[in-house]
């Protein structure tokens, strides 16, 4: 399990302008909505967007902290 | 074993694949079911093949991807990514010219020209 502001920081590291809404989905921790916003976006596909943001918390899936995340990417204007 | 040839095979063999958890009557995933849930009202057929316990090959499948989480879809062997990505293609219509094309614009749904119009 991680907490919300953990699992925003770990994002901010790949992504250091993320403004990252979380939201617990099970109260355990380990299931979370994930709102992601961020200038990085701009000129990708949604998957390469998904992609940068799961390069961040690809430790923390592959050790079991998190365990399902749905996410939604938001490109912001400049 | 070479999990890389072992998948290639199964895109080949398969227009829509999904790597998921559980398999299609016994999901063992809340994503994977609802995967299966989202491709069940398109029509067209689809194989979902379960790598739960097998963890060189989802490595393969993540390495491949750039991908961490499971399920994982494949249209034509093109990753797609999840439902995360395929809701919004979905609701731009953009998903359905795809299915169409990959299965050669035929068994067009009855929800892919609502959708359309």
């Amino acid at each position: 399990m991680i907490d919300n502001g953990s699992l925003t920081q770990l994002i901010r590291t790949r992504i250091p302008d993320a403004e990252v809404g979380v939201v617990d989905r099970t109260g355990t921790m380990d299931h979370f909505n994930v709102t992601v916003r961020s200038k990085a976006f701009a000129g990708k596909t949604l998957i390469e967007q998904h992609q940068l943001v799961y390069g961040a918390l690809r430790e923390a899936l592959a050790d079991g902290r998190v365990h399902a995340v749905e996410l939604k990417t938001i490109t912001a204007e400049e | 074993m070479d999990y890389k040839e072992e998948i290639a095979r199964e895109l080949a063999a398969n227009t829509i694949v999904v790597y998921g958890k559980g398999t299609k009557t016994a999901p063992r995933c809340g994503f994977t079911l609802e995967t299966i849930e989202f491709f069940n009202h398109f029509g067209y057929p689809f194989e979902v093949i379960d790598v739960l316990e097998n963890m060189p090959k989802r490595e393969a499948l993540s390495a491949m991807t750039d991908w961490p989480t499971l399920p994982k879809v494949f249209i034509k062997g093109k990753f797609y990514g999840d439902t995360d990505i395929l809701g919004p293609m979905a609701e731009s219509g953009e998903l359905q010219t795809t299915l169409a094309d990959a299965f050669g614009g035929t068994a067009v749904q009855k929800e892919t020209i609502d959708l359309r119009q």
